[in-house]
């Protein structure tokens, strides 16, 4: 195996805030708690992102181990290739999401051992008590993955949420339809509650959930205030640091650690507004990150742009929230339903915009959104081979962009979020330094 | 050839359509009729058909360079997925009135949108199938399948009544166990009809009326029963398990290197026919227990009950069963670049072949013919290793 020829470690990639500064520490120490709860005997359970159950696992005090986030971690220490190459070798394609191809090959290795593999990042990945997969529009891998480790570890139950959302239709009005589609999420993740209930002997409490839920709206609106500060000129915080700052978003929703960070980003940002700091002294170009997951081995390309003269004061990527106050949320006392009503309005929130926008869609209406915001010259977008989730449809939007819009210099960089063989550095510069000087002249025609 | 074949209408009439897929569809535009292309086996065709409307699976063309797609859709799309939308941005686009597709995997439900911007068909639309099969899903499936009913109703000009419904039910059972006939003329040595031939005569029923597949499968029922049967040197019995394979390439591969294709979990194929509509007072009720729970695609993901090795028979139980009914004596997994929904089933699903006797070839294939050439020395190899037993 490979585990001895450990490549280099990347040197810290510098960050504009102190808060994107501090997220390093509390992943690692998130991961350091995973494994004492694991010695404690507290439920663990393997968890994605943007599956609405953060407050119901956290009001039931079972420890989320995040699988994405661990696979993300192994691609920042550039420690992934051994464990791709463990799934591979168990025939998982290697065209699979690898996330969830470093998380198997990781653990197909520790159920081996009996231990964690040599030499874990950040000390490894605990053995789950459950896994909790999710059914709707994001992504297969969200239940084939659990399923396919089930094969390791039989004995360890999934539950799957089910959480589908009105897809936008030209003769249809989702509000149309949202009831239904409410209704199923709330049931399917009252079923959540009796299947953690069952499996862990934990019981929900209810009013714990309800406050939780209302600490999560505040979470939501005070990212959004705090992101939206980054309209300034110079910007504060651009979207290399945003890779960072969405981890409490991500990772940390429903507690007041992640509440309290963004209070402290905003606070942050506005204290760099008023003294003109921006996240480079000499602003020339004004980007939108406007699609795809970042390559997670090679977050100094964001410096590289800054060394440009380029940033990013907005993206779409991990900015998975709306201040809640905007969704047009009917009033319940259920806080199952307010979880379900908040993220299908969620999922619907640019539908009414794009409708007024001959031939345009919501994807491409919340670009010209931003770019009109945040004042921005172009388009920069990353398209992981592995993820069809985030990564279909850029192109189309682009095309669509300039159609309903105009036409708006636009990049498509083309590597993985963790399997580093796709990616070089000689030539995503030189696509840049293109990018760049594509900018260049449009602004001089101008 | 081991079978002489009598010649007739049934599979003159496939050969015909095979080779000239959209032909029917074309004419019967020229009629008048309204056509909607379809991705997939989830798409709730009865429903199409009840609204007096032609359905026309969209299907790619692995001798076809995909190069119009990569102007709109990334390469990381699955490659079969990519395929038939670059056939229908060449093609498909001139004939078609709307597209209807349901959500099968990433490749598809991702690219929803870019498949319906870029036609710019008169009507579209996505059906939200869920991914689980328990009655809450079936609940939300039935309000799904009810807001595409009245959804291409307004398109049609006219509400999709429950007896039409019912009628259309009855249609495509119908198909169904003439397909599921068409099957048992597999299960002798050697079988009476090649893979290849099976092949054919689905992807051809794919492009036409569901009432003119009934006649035409009839007829070629007829015609291979007939077939004075040569004896032959025993070939390896092969089952090929896989997504959508709408071309007869891959078959062809497996029986010129020296196999018969005997059975298969295939789209078109076993995992389409294999399970009827049942007959239900509301209609909606019976096609969307069908479609949700009777499919068994990688896609929808069947909850956990009882031991794991139950668990692996509830997912893998019909492979088993074909295995001993077709007498296969060897799998091959085709398996399409990009597909998350059978990529992350194939380390189970070849190890609960193989814990059952039959050996097992893993094959990942991009869907052209250059690259479906180069696995016949691995095809070679595996009929080799089966013939040594
Ligand atoms: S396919 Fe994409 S969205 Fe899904 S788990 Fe993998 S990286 Fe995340
Ligand atoms: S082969 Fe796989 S990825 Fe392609 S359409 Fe079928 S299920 Fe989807």
């Amino acid at each position: 195996m490979t585990e001895e020829k450990k490549p280099e470690e990347r040197k810290r990639r510098k960050t504009a805030t102190e808060a994107a500064g501090r997220i390093g520490p509390m992943v690692k120490a998130a991961i350091r708690e995973n494994l004492q709860a694991k010695e404690e005997g507290k439920p663990i359970a393997y968890s994605f992102i943007v599956c609405a159950y953060e407050e119901i696992i956290r009001a039931m005090d079972i420890v989320p181990a995040w699988t994405e986030n661990y696979a993300a971690i192994c691609a920042v220490k550039r420690d992934a290739t051994r464990f791709l190459e463990r799934a591979e070798s168990e025939n998982f394609s290697r065209s699979l999401c690898t996330y969830a191809l470093c998380g198997l090959g990781f653990d197909v290795w520790r159920e081996e051992l009996g231990e964690m593999p040599p030499n874990p990042p950040w000390g490894g990945q605990a053995r789950p008590d459950v896994m909790l997969g999710s059914g709707q529009m994001l992504c297969d891998p969200r239940n084939k993955w659990y399923q396919a480790a089930q094969r390791y570890m039989p004995d360890v139950p999934v539950y799957q949420t089910s959480l589908p959302w009105p897809p936008y239709e030209d003769d249809i009005d989702h509000r149309e339809i949202e009831g239904y589609y409410v209704k199923h999420a709330v049931e399917s993740l009252r079923g959540l509650v009796e299947f953690l209930e069952k499996q862990t002997g934990k019981k929900m409490d209810w009013d714990r959930l309800s406050e939780l839920v209302d600490l999560v709206d505040r979470t939501w609106n005070i990212f959004i205030e705090a992101y939206e500060l980054r309209k300034a000129v110079p910007t504060p915080m651009g979207t290399g640091d945003a890779m960072n700052t969405m981890v409490p978003l991500a990772f940390m929703l429903g507690t007041q650690e992640a509440y309290d960070f963004y209070k402290d980003l905003y606070d942050e940002l506005q204290r760099k507004i008023a003294n003109k700091e921006g996240v480079i002294p000499d602003e020339k170009y004004r980007l939108l990150w406007g699609g795809g997951l970042p390559s997670w081995f090679a977050l100094t390309d964001f410096n590289y742009f800054n060394s440009k003269g380029a940033v990013f004061p907005v993206e779409t990527t991990y900015r998975m929230a709306e201040p809640v106050y905007r969704l047009d949320m009917p009033k319940t006392s259920d806080p199952l339903e307010h979880i379900a009503w908040r993220w299908v309005k969620y999922w619907t929130y640019w539908y009414d915009k794009a409708r007024k926008r001959p031939g345009s869609h919501p994807d491409v209406e919340r670009l010209i959104q931003y770019i009109e915001d945040y004042k921005i010259d172009g388009v920069v977008m990353h398209e992981a081979f592995s993820c069809r989730t985030w990564h279909l449809g850029l192109i189309w939007q682009l095309n669509l962009l300039k159609k309903v819009y105009g036409d708006i210099p636009s990049l498509i960089l083309e590597s993985d979020i963790v399997d580093i063989s796709s990616y070089s550095e000689v030539d995503t510069h030189n696509r840049i330094d293109a990018f760049i000087e594509t900018l260049e002249s449009v602004r001089s025609n101008r | 050839m081991p079978l002489k074949d009598t010649g007739g209408k049934g599979l003159a009439t496939v050969e015909d359509y095979y080779q000239d897929y959209d032909s029917r569809a074309r004419e019967l535009r020229s009629q008048g009729k309204k056509i909607i292309g379809y991705l997939c086996a989830l798409t709730p065709l009865e429903i199409i058909t009840a609204a007096g409307l032609i359905p026309f699976r969209i299907k790619g063309d692995v001798n076809e360079p995909i190069t119009l797609a990569d102007t709109q859709m990334e390469t990381i799309a699955c490659p079969l997925v990519r395929s038939c939308f670059d056939i229908s941005l060449k093609v498909n686009r001139n004939f078609l009135d709307g597209l209807v597709i349901p959500h099968a995997c990433d490749s598809i439900c991702r690219t929803y949108d870019v498949w319906k911007y870029s036609l710019d068909l008169p009507y579209s639309h996505f059906v939200n199938t869920p991914h689980l099969t328990n009655d809450l899903s079936l609940e939300f499936f039935k309000d799904e399948l009810n807001t595409f009913r009245k959804s291409l109703g307004k398109f049609a000009g006219k509400e999709i009544s429950d007896d039409s419904l019912s009628q259309a039910v009855k249609t495509y059972n119908e198909n169904r166990a003439r397909v599921r006939e068409l099957y048992e003329l597999r299960k002798s040595d050697p079988s009476q009809i090649s893979g290849a031939e099976i092949t054919r005569v689905l992807v051809a029923a794919m492009g036409i009326p569901i009432e003119e597949s009934v006649e035409m499968i009839s007829g070629v029922i007829d015609e291979v029963k007939q077939r004075a049967m040569v004896p032959t040197k025993r070939l390896p019995r092969i089952m090929v398990v896989g997504g959508q394979v709408d071309d007869v390439a891959f078959i062809k591969l497996v029986e010129d290197s020296g196999a018969r294709v005997v059975a298969d979990d295939l789209c078109p194929g076993a995992r389409e026919f294999a399970a009827d509509v049942n007959i239900t007072g509301n209609p909606i009720d019976g096609i969307a227990e069908r479609y949700l729970r009777k499919i068994n695609c990688a896609r929808t993901y069947r909850e956990k009950k009882g031991t794991y090795q139950e668990y692996l028979e509830a997912r893998f139980g019909h492979i088993g069963r074909a295995i001993k009914d077709f007498q296969v004596d060897g799998v091959v997994l085709y398996i399409y670049k990009y597909c998350d929904p059978f990529g992350f089933e194939v380390p189970a699903m070849k190890s609960y072949i193989e814990s059952q006797g039959t050996p097992v070839l893993y094959l990942e294939d991009e869907y052209s013919m250059s690259t479906i050439g180069r696995l016949r020395t691995r095809i070679q190899a595996f009929l080799e290793l089966i013939s040594s037993r």
